[in-house]
């Protein structure tokens, strides 16, 4: 890290204010998520007097471990593979924070034909169990040469990650353009092979994309549906090579090839939102919960603060909302702030979330035949379980949700992370923690508590197919739809991701084209969060990346 | 022994035909052979119906190049063309109908909704600034990624322009490019009807549905046809759309080049890693200094060469290259005109299209059908009544109708027993589609003509029917059409050429690939001498 990065702000300019009126502050972060607590950090850290204000009554935003009957469970999101090592650096959490990669990527047994396929962190092992399957040497060649191939574009991204995506503005070609695009310096240690295959491959769709390498019906499906899940697409949707693209990055501690990542944290995921706090804490950041914001204060086209729903108003020069897109200029600022045309496209940015999270309380283990039995099973179970069979099935999924019903059969990819992490169950009992898609937020009829029993008996009874009895070991059901990550979490329309991820909302356009660098159309107005590049996933990225601007903007205003 | 050619040029549809005008003009001894022994490849008129004559297969132009009319003097070879105008909508509660009267149609509009009509001037003002921006594109070869600068240096006025666009252009153009159809008419229109019909650019002759990212990039290709000062124009040939192939096919014979039909070619002739020639199919072999194949990426590379004689990547990204075809034609013979339940008075809601699009529900579940290898329950239809414009189409007092209809997916689910056994039913259904809005309709037909996709592949070499000989997808555009690194109309055989619509801009009624084409021979023959 920089020297610049730490140097203390200019005296007097964006020093805490005198304590008359509203409370002021250098910067008010909105969001105590894990990219509000990113972005506290680093702008504490760099000298500012921050102010970070959450809604809810805990930190953590999806980031979060709850607690079913004594048992600690990954709230929402379950694992945490892509969380950024330099921002851990950065942050100092090297010891607070613990993770975990089992050796099983993933477990997938098939709904109906009692096979299985297992991706293992070392993908010749995995080729070797592909090459028993029918037609499996060609499979398995087909994935070894993917994952390279995933590997190396990885590996690229991996670089894209931090940082802003470049402007297409200031190009005097269109190669510069496209160098601009596609971030010049690391696209050109790229080998040309490489290089073209991702400019086509971002627009493509993941079948598309892994149908070029392997055509193992089973095995297709699994590795496309890593472009399609949490978002409101199928894997046939083009733009989902762009999603499974960014999903393989790899370096700098991340891995994810053909197979993605499993990683979770010790504790659970709250255990990084907790680690992140204390060092937003550290850095001297102050942090509120219980603490709604229901304006962003404005004058002449720049921002002076904010109000909270306590009727009590803060100000600040810069507010950094890792809130979603939607919430953050439709719901926070008037038209007069944002323009007409502005929310007619934000309007249409597509963010309805159509995912799902069923936690389950087992009182043992339920046994999967396509498993095995003993430690052996144990071992594969510790990976990813993913549940589905053709890619034409998951498309039946979806398709559902575009005419807001629920998927007669949906995907469930299962996480156990008491077989990776026992100190979460005091005891022999178990948690499985389950994405359920397609679950559309604006369900026809709405969710009501029949409609929250039918999503969660389809769920069960997809679980049922490959571990027949786990039923009866339920011993405590917890589920979270789209319409409560809506009404409790304050995502519109209920999106895991705040808005779709794909390669119509992607970089310098995700949310949109010309607020995709993580300046909002207003001074003052920084964007972040999962609705900002580079999208959702536990990563810190957009927090980490939207505070470096913000402190860059200083540094250079101070020149 | 056959005399020898400067340039050979396989297949005689627009785009080979416009290939060789332009090379024949500049000098050189071409020959183009056909493999029918009709001239026209998908631009064709034929009399299916004794007495009726259709557009078998495309059957509107809005995208023939203003370069390519004139230069090749079209006009003086007998190319007339009457504009196409207006859309009209038949609904379940009503109907739009939109013509050339710019308050006519926002009072259309405004019947289904006020903010449509309040929005859509801004909306075709957008559209229009993206593409006058845009189409200058469509008449230049496509950059490399990886290429020669000097390739950039025709698009270095484009990409300041691009700089200087303002924020609502440039974001309209990345959405479009990377999003749906759907998500980009969200952004201004909410009505069924509406949203149906425009979102029907984005998905003709792809295998994608309204809400499928990279729709909007179809839509933007249909829209290239703007004429300026005009919105989104098109035209109907007189004579059907053969007529377009004709007339390029005199302007190719004026020049001196030598046409011949029925004779179809087996294989290039390669000597080394150069083409040298073409055998025929009747075992007559043709010398050539440069064979220009304008036959899609599929027939040119995988069928027309000997075994082995590509690189292996190469071979694999051609065999990557998508199809897909989506669409069938349904060409009728009438007795009489249709009667739309819901329609204004008169025949002027006729003239143009008709749009078989009522929601943006209706088009999404007509794909989801064929995503799973049915042809659509209710299918999306775009239906043309040319003798309305052209009566030499019929005999006096009849009429011809011909319906696009999608999705037709080439790949069927198995249990359909494959097109043929299901050509007929799929027939009816489209007669059906009709007759929902337009009871009379099913008893005005005297005479039908089907064209599955399967019968686009066998009739006129379509692989797996796709109108546009492979996808409009965003991955097989620009730089990337057919193969990254090979957009410009080489191949890695030396003088073998590529010139049809599986090359940048595309397909449609362009000649856009033909022209450009055989510019590049020629610009490469004025470079070796």
């Amino acid at each position: 890290m920089s020297d610049d990065v730490q140097r203390a702000p200019a005296k007097g300019k964006r020093g805490r204010r005198a304590s008359t009126g509203p409370k002021a502050y250098d910067a008010v972060v909105l969001g105590g998520g894990h990219n509000g607590l990113v972005a506290a950090a680093y702008l504490a850290r760099a000298g500012m007097s921050v102010l970070l204000l959450e809604a809810r009554d805990e930190l953590g935003g999806m980031a979060l471990t709850a607690e079913i009957d004594g048992v600690r469970a990954p709230m929402l999101a379950h694992t945490v593979g892509r969380f950024r090592p330099r921002i851990a650096r950065d942050l100092g959490l090297a010891g607070s924070v613990r993770l975990i990669e089992p050796e099983t990527r993933v477990f997938a047994p098939h709904p109906t034909d009692g096979t299985a396929i297992t991706l293992w962190r070392d993908a010749d092992k995995t080729a070797a169990g592909l090459s028993r399957r029918p037609n499996g040497a060609k499979t398995a060649a087909g994935y070894l040469k993917l994952d390279g191939r995933l590997r190396r574009i990885g590996a690229y991204f991996e670089q894209v990650l931090d940082g802003v995506p470049p402007s297409l503005d200031g190009g005097k070609s269109v190669a510069e353009l496209l160098a601009g695009f596609a971030y010049r310096s690391p696209f050109t240690k790229l080998a040309e092979g490489d290089g073209r295959e991702i400019l086509r491959m971002l627009p493509m769709s993941a079948a598309d994309l892994v149908g070029e390498y392997l055509d193992d019906e089973h095995l297709l499906a699994l590795l496309s549906w890593r472009g399609a899940i949490y978002n409101a697409v199928g894997p046939m949707t083009p733009g989902t090579g762009a999603t499974l693209l960014f999903d393989g990055i790899t370096g700098d501690g991340a891995d994810g090839g053909a197979a993605g990542q499993t990683v979770v944290a010790i504790g659970g995921p709250g255990a990084i939102a907790q680690a992140l706090a204390d060092a937003a804490r550290g850095f001297g950041a102050e942090i509120r919960t219980n603490a709604k914001v229901v304006a962003i204060t404005e004058r002449d086209g720049r921002v002076t603060g904010v109000a909270l729903a306590s009727g009590e108003e803060i100000v600040a020069p810069y507010v950094l909302s890792t809130l979603d897109p939607k919430t953050t200029l439709l719901g926070l600022l008037g038209v007069e702030a944002t323009g007409p045309e502005l929310r007619r496209r934000l309007r249409a940015t597509r963010s309805t979330g159509v995912t799902a999270k069923l936690n389950l309380l087992l009182d043992r283990l339920p046994d999967f035949p396509a498993a095995g039995s003993g430690p052996s099973a144990q071992a594969l179970l510790r990976g990813r379980i993913a549940i589905l069979g053709s890619v034409l099935g998951i498309e039946r999924a979806f398709d559902a949700s575009k005419y807001g019903e629920m998927s007669e059969t949906p995907v469930v990819e299962a996480l156990i992370p008491t077989l990776i992490d026992p100190s979460l169950a005091p005891d022999k009992r178990h948690i499985l923690s389950a994405v359920v898609q397609y679950a559309p937020s604006d369900l026809k009829g709405g969710w009501t508590e029949a409609a929250r029993r039918q999503l969660a008996d389809r769920a069960v009874a997809v679980l049922e197919s490959v571990a027949p009895g786990i039923g009866n070991r339920i011993a405590a059901r917890q589920l979270i739809t789209p319409a409560d990550l809506e009404r409790d979490w304050g995502a519109s329309g209920g999106h895991a991701m705040h808005v779709n991820e794909g390669f119509d909302q992607f970089a310098q356009w995700r949310p949109l084209y010309g607020i995709g660098r993580y300046e909002g159309p207003l001074d003052g107005l920084y964007l972040s969060g999962a609705g900002t590049h580079p999208g959702g996933g536990v990563t810190g990225a957009p927090g980490a990346n939207a505070a470096e601007r913000l402190i860059k903007h200083l540094r250079r205003a101070d020149d | 022994m056959a005399e020898r050619y400067d340039a050979i040029v396989i297949g005689g549809g627009h785009n080979g035909l416009t290939t060789a005008a332009y090379l024949a003009k500049a000098g050189l001894k071409t020959v183009v052979l056909e493999r029918r022994s009709i001239l026209g490849g998908a631009t064709l008129t034929e009399e299916a119906v004794p007495g009726f004559k259709f557009s078998v297969a495309s059957y509107l132009v809005s995208l023939l190049r203003p370069q390519v009319i004139r230069e090749l003097d079209l006009a003086k070879h007998g190319l007339q063309m009457a504009p196409s105008v207006g859309t009209y909508t038949p609904h379940w509660d009503g109907y739009l109908d939109r013509r050339t009267d710019h308050a006519d149609n926002l009072r259309e509009i405004r019947k289904w909704s006020h903010r449509d009509a309040d929005n859509y001037d801004d909306f075709k003002q957008t559209v229009t600034d993206i593409t006058r921006f845009i189409r200058p594109a469509i008449d230049l070869p496509a950059p490399d990624p990886y290429g020669d600068p000097m390739e950039w240096l025709a698009y270095a006025g484009l990409a300041k322009e691009f700089g200087r666009l303002p924020l609502r252009t440039k974001g309209a153009l990345l959405d479009l490019i990377t999003g749906s159809a759907y998500d980009f008419l969200r952004r201004w229109f909410e009505s069924d009807p509406l949203i149906g019909t425009m979102s029907a650019s984005g998905i003709i002759g792809t295998f994608l549905g309204i809400k499928s990212p990279g729709t909007g990039m179809v839509f933007l290709h249909h829209y290239f046809g703007e004429i300026d000062g005009s919105f989104r124009e098109w035209a109907l040939p007189q004579g059907g759309t053969g007529a377009v192939a004709a007339a390029i096919a005199g302007a190719a014979r004026a020049a001196g080049a030598e046409i011949r039909t029925d004779a179809p070619v087996k294989q290039v002739l390669l000597d080394g890693d150069r083409a040298v020639g073409v055998v025929l199919e009747s075992g007559e072999e043709i010398k050539g200094a440069t064979v220009v194949s304008a036959a899609d990426a599929r027939h040119t590379f995988l069928d027309m060469l000997p075994a082995n004689s590509l690189p292996g990547e190469f071979e694999t990204a051609i065999r990557n290259f998508k199809f897909r075809g989506s669409s069938a034609k349904v060409n009728f013979a009438l007795d009489g005109l249709p009667t739309f339940s819901a329609a204004p008075p008169g025949v002027g809601h006729l003239m143009g299209t008709v749009s078989i699009s009522p929601s943006p529900d209706y088009m999404e579940r007509a794909y989801d059908d064929a995503k799973h290898g049915h042809p659509s329950r209710r299918p999306f239809l775009d239906m043309l009544i040319p003798t309305l414009v052209d009566p030499t189409m019929a005999p006096p007092g009849k009429h011809v109708a011909t319906a696009f209809v999608q999705y037709a997916p080439h790949k069927l689910a198995p249990e359909h027993g494959g097109w043929d056994n299901i050509k007929e039913q799929f027939g009816d259904l489209v007669v059906d589609t009709i007759s929902e809005f337009a009871p009379d309709f099913r008893d005005k037909i005297v005479g039908r003509q089907v064209m599955t996709p399967l019968d686009l592949e066998r009739t006129i070499g379509l692989t797996e029917g796709n109108i546009f000989q492979g996808e409009i997808l965003v991955q097989q555009m620009a730089f990337n059409r057919p193969v990254s690194g090979w957009s410009r109309y080489r191949t890695p055989i030396r003088d073998y050429w590529l010139a049809s619509s599986s090359a940048h801009p595309g397909g449609g009624i362009m000649a856009a690939p033909g022209r450009l084409a055989a510019l590049e021979i020629l610009k490469s023959k004025g470079a070796a001498r």
